[in-house]
């Protein structure tokens, strides 16, 4: 019998596991965040709000612990964060909840149309319901004109939600600006900022905030768990989606669960501190992997704008290879191609679209995603192993041949069997 | 309360040789407050000046609970001004207040805690609706008494 260290699983055999470079989709759990949540499973396992006996006060008292640190980094009192399942959860609340509260004197919706799917979904189930809703679309470097979105607010806009980092792409949309508008305008700001919180500095008070969605398994704390930002002055109200005992001052009922809240907060508190070390090492690495693949390989593009960009989430086009036989070629490298929840259907992604990729292109991006864990090592083996197989491909790809030779792909008619 | 009404209108009918309307007087001392319950009953109340809608519910056996008798501790007392002019007349709410209606059940734009009313002149004829239900899960119909 043989030695096999290798790994099979879904009728595939690979030498062992990939290297991980999809940090949009989610991170691993940073070690000192795992310490700090242990204890609130084994031992200091009380429910918050058991008000009765010491296993309900420290459980309570980490939940309040943990809510002070996630508003710290962020700038807000600890009284406007309220703990959630998630960032989809947070969304939810967030565009249906304010939607519901003023239904009466508030009809209508701007968001982008690269927003995340919940948020996209929730406004559509508005729609359903008689709402109106703006979809603005983006320029091809993925932001929106700001002149565009304070034209299109109405007298009875009661939300604008445009995200601070977009999931596929990784561009920074101009937050300051847009919440200059809104305030101006009197119209809450809601942002969805899983992608943001931690990378890029937030000050809800400066970017004229009113909502915010926060995930902590994007910034190497545990899945299950988000906070919702809900501005106290000017007080914005909503809906609660959950019904229940009135936990979380009644915006979202059920148990508090402390410990994925503690990591949560020592997620942030982490990320508070190592922030600026974090985006330095970052952008580094991502410089190292943007020249490492154009020095080997023509014709990249880079979807998305590179100025206004966050430096973990490069999401780069290969002309004339196909997507997916791309990605059957990286097997030792995670990456994703579009986004992780576009997977699960077969339409190419949306966000692409949005920033006018033709169909060939958005079929053939690749995310990468680095993060705090990501090694030189990786990097170079990674770009390794894209140039590898992208040169392959292409020496494959009669279309690439056609290029070459000067022959304008548009401009080839396909005859049909 | 009583006595100083008496000797104040005394003189200004005495000193101020002026026709003043019965309205006029009412609004020196007392305004007009109308009640409507969840099944749109109307029941139209006198409050003097400077008492909060709650104290007028109870004196008038209107059923608005003020489980903690007006110390902001709960929501129990969840009024909802019906015309949004009035509204607009009240002080804005402190964060306390603010922080209690969260809790509020039928929570809306124009709600406020009837025990931060406060009666004044130009809350005449102010309709204040009661909201179906409070925080307090009596499911069964029980209402409890006040204190």
């Amino acid at each position: 019998e043989e030695e096999d260290d290798s790994i099979t699983i879904k009728g595939v055999r690979i030498s062992g596991r990939p290297l991980y470079l999809d940090m949009q989709a989610t991170t691993p759990v940073d070690p000192r965040v795992l310490d700090a949540m242990l204890p609130f499973y084994l031992s200091r396992y009380g429910n918050p709000h058991s008000r009765t006996h010491l296993y309900g006060w420290e459980s309570d008292a980490a939940v309040e612990e943990a809510r002070a640190r996630v508003a710290r980094l962020i700038g807000a009192d600890p009284r406007e964060i309220f703990f959630t399942s998630g960032a989809t959860e947070c969304n939810n609340i967030a565009v249906k909840g304010v939607m519901h509260f003023y239904r009466d004197r508030r009809r209508h919706v701007i968001t982008t149309q690269t927003e995340h799917k919940c948020v996209l979904d929730s406004c559509r189930y508005l729609q359903q319901e008689g709402f109106e809703v703006t979809y603005l679309p983006v320029r091809p470097d993925g932001l929106i004109d700001v002149a565009q979105l304070a034209d299109a607010i109405r007298p009875d806009t009661g939300l604008v939600s445009v995200m601070a980092v977009n999931n596929e792409i990784g561009v920074v949309q101009p937050l300051e600006e847009i919440g200059r508008i809104c305030r101006e305008k009197g119209v809450p700001f809601h942002t969805d900022a899983a992608q943001a919180l931690g990378k890029i500095p937030i000050d809800v008070n400066q970017m004229g905030i009113g909502l915010m969605s926060l995930s902590a398994h994007k910034i190497y704390g545990p899945k299950g768990v988000g906070a919702l930002y809900l501005r106290r002055r000017p007080r914005i109200r909503v809906e609660p989606q959950m019904s229940g005992g009135g936990q979380e001052r009644g915006i979202r009922s059920g148990t508090v669960p402390t410990p994925i809240v503690v990591g949560f907060g020592a997620a942030c508190e982490i990320a508070a501190k190592e922030m600026d070390y974090d985006e330095r090492r970052v952008s580094a690495l991502q410089q190292r992997l943007l020249d490492g693949i154009r020095s080997k390989v023509d014709d990249v593009v880079i979807n998305g704008s590179m100025e206004h960009r966050y430096a973990g989430n490069l999401n780069l086009s290969f002309a004339y290879v196909e997507g997916e036989s791309l990605l059957m070629g990286l097997k030792e490298v995670a990456v994703s191609s579009g986004s992780a929840c576009t997977s699960a259907s077969l339409e190419p992604s949306y966000v692409l679209r949005a920033l006018g990729v033709d169909e060939d292109m958005a079929h053939t991006s690749i995310r990468f995603g680095i993060g705090r864990f990501t090694t030189e090592e990786e990097v170079d083996r990674a770009t390794e192993l894209t140039v590898h197989q992208v040169l392959k491909l292409r020496e494959m790809s009669p279309l690439y041949e056609m290029a070459k030779a000067g022959i304008d792909i548009k401009s080839i008619q396909w005859s049909q069997h | 309360m009583g006595s100083a009404c008496f000797w104040f209108l005394n003189f200004y009918h005495f000193v101020l040789p002026l026709a003043i309307s019965i309205n006029d007087w009412n609004l020196l001392c007392r305004i007009s407050v109308t009640f409507v319950d969840k099944d749109g009953d109307e029941t139209v109340i006198n409050v003097p000046i400077g008492m909060s809608m709650l104290e007028a519910a109870h004196e008038n056996d209107i059923e608005l609970e003020g489980a903690c008798e007006g110390s902001l501790a709960c929501s129990t007392c969840h009024v909802i001004v019906t015309d949004v002019d009035y509204y607009n007349k009240l002080e804005d709410p402190e964060d306390e207040e603010n922080d209690m209606l969260d809790l509020a059940f039928g929570l809306t734009e124009t709600s406020r805690l009837g025990c931060q009313v406060i009666a004044s002149p130009e809350l005449d004829g102010i309709r204040l609706a009661l909201p179906a239900a409070t925080r307090n899960f009596a499911v069964d119909g029980h209402v409890p008494k006040p204190h």
